[in-house]
């Protein structure tokens, strides 16, 4: 038989759309993914949802990602935005706020007194944060609990770096306003 | 309350910036100096630290490991999904007009001419059940790359993973996986291809696959002709863009009234099964007829894949002179 009736071309050339190093990724990035969204939506059910529809939307879209990108800051700024447009079809920030109430017994600390009155101080920043505007929260939230710098926070809040900057000094001002007379700084003395 | 005296007022900001370590070092300066001397101002600076030290325990917050571990698997599953269901396209201009091509996780899905309307809307893409296009440059750029080498004719191969979901059934994969198999500036038949898939009575269903050929130039349906040479139909009506691959890759063809047609006597041919090639009159040939035939546009493509010259005609002593 000629040669060149074998039927099938050779399968060799060699690009490959699925094995394309997206794993790393997700296995990278999903947990601080879901740890930012819990806070940013302030649901555990938000967060399920909106950590998978993050990495979804990145798939598509992340191999027209320039080789230089910073990928991490990209995917938190796809997070904010998908909690962004959540909270704006829902405006469900009264119920966020009712759910990480009630989540905080959560972060109650079961250990000694000492830590109870450390744990209601902290309980108390909780509070305040859910309660923040969305934006205060979110950039709150990157910069204080990610460590993304200003000008990642500007982008994934599509505002100037120095407004990113002002949204987390308000948000700061208003815990510091939140735990008035109460007893974060004599504790933390004692210790 | 008390009023807070301007200069507190000024230095708050940076106040705040220096005990959450937001600070430069000149600013970090001027507040340790002013709570050197401001009781007040020191209770707010250690408030805000403190409130820095409840925060940082929040990067530390446990989450719960088994809803995390369900959201992860959960992910893992649709992106699969996705991966399964995504085709990567991108159109783009050609001599022959605006080509699109598409490639999937398996290969390269659809090539597709577009008549002038370079938008989806106009392509079978959009019509596909259960895919998800994503218009993409880098993946299908390299496979632009080499199809316009082809067009110019500087590439002789398309070794292309190919994915054959699109055809429409397993016997028009078998045709599309027999009619790759052709080599470049060569001619067969449609009723060749119906003898090579075991179906020698199913001419019009061969042509049929190939008038469905998801992968027109990569699977090269312009390298199969009617019985009788007549380039009979491609891509709709544009028989011409078939006239054209087929010069590209130094096959012949002439005009017999309306009718075009591949120069037969101007081609070396092979019986199915031989591995020499031989003039067109050669009485070595059993048969005359484009059932049974390779066509070959020259000596140079019929020898690239490896056939000799025949002994009894001796193709190479007396090449056709075109």
């Amino acid at each position: 038989m000629p040669p060149f009736h074998t039927g099938a071309p050779p399968v060799s050339y060699n690009v490959t759309m699925g094995g394309d190093g997206f794993e790393a990724i997700v296995a990278a990035h999903h947990g601080e993914i879901y740890r930012y969204l819990r806070r940013a939506t302030g649901r555990a059910s938000e967060a399920d949802d909106l950590s998978q529809e993050t990495f979804l939307r990145a798939f598509r879209a992340y191999r027209s990602l320039p080789p230089d990108a910073n990928v991490r800051a990209w995917l938190f700024a796809i997070a904010t935005n998908l909690s962004r447009n959540r909270f704006r079809a829902g405006k469900r920030q009264r119920r966020a706020l009712e759910a990480v109430r009630a989540q905080s017994s959560h972060f109650d600390g079961q250990g000694p007194e000492a830590e109870t009155l450390f744990n209601e101080a902290r309980t108390r920043i909780e509070a305040v944060i859910a309660g923040l505007p969305l934006k205060q929260r979110l950039a709150f939230t990157l910069r204080k609990v990610h460590d993304l710098d200003y000008e990642a926070i500007a982008r994934s809040l599509d505002c100037s770096p120095e407004s990113a900057r002002a949204h987390v000094f308000q948000a700061l001002r208003k815990i510091r306003q939140g735990l008035d007379r109460h007893e974060l700084v004599q504790r933390e003395r004692q210790r | 309350m008390k009023e807070t005296p301007s200069e507190c007022c000024a230095i708050e900001p940076d106040l705040i910036a220096t005990a959450t370590q937001e600070a430069e070092p000149a600013a970090a300066r001027r507040v340790e100096e002013h709570i050197g001397r401001c009781a007040s101002c020191r209770g707010e600076f250690e408030q805000y630290r403190a409130i820095e030290g409840a925060v940082g325990a929040l990067r530390g917050e446990p989450l719960p490991a088994a809803r995390l571990t369900r959201a992860r698997a959960e992910l893992e599953s649709r992106l699969a999904d996705l991966r399964a269901r995504l085709v990567e396209y991108r159109v783009f201009p050609s001599p022959l007009g605006p080509i699109l091509i598409a490639r999937s996780e398996q290969g390269v899905s659809l090539v597709e001419y577009l008549r002038g309307r370079r938008a989806l809307g106009a392509s079978r893409l959009s019509r596909a059940a259960g895919v998800e296009a994503v218009e993409d440059g880098a993946e299908v750029e390299a496979l632009y790359r080499e199809l316009l080498e082809y067009l110019e004719g500087r590439r002789t191969r398309l070794d292309w993973p190919l994915d054959l979901r699109w055809a429409r059934s397993e016997f028009h994969r078998a045709v599309l996986q027999v009619t790759a198999g052709i080599p470049y500036g060569a001619v067969t038949s449609y009723t060749g291809i119906a003898w090579k898939v075991g179906r020698p009575a199913a001419v019009r269903a061969v042509a049929q696959a190939l008038r469905w050929n998801p992968l027109p130039i990569v699977v090269p349906c312009h390298r199969v002709v009617g019985v009788s040479g007549s380039l009979t139909g491609y891509a709709g009506n544009r028989i011409d863009l078939k006239q054209r691959l087929l010069a590209t890759e130094g096959v012949p063809t002439l005009k017999m009234r309306r009718d075009l047609q591949i120069a037969r006597e101007a081609m070396y041919a092979v019986s199915r099964g031989e591995v020499e090639y031989c003039l067109p009159t050669c009485p070595s040939l059993r048969s005359r007829t484009l059932v049974h035939l390779t066509l070959f546009g020259s000596r140079e493509r019929a020898e690239a894949v490896g056939l000799a010259p025949c002994t009894t005609c001796r193709p190479d002593l007396h090449p056709i002179s075109r």
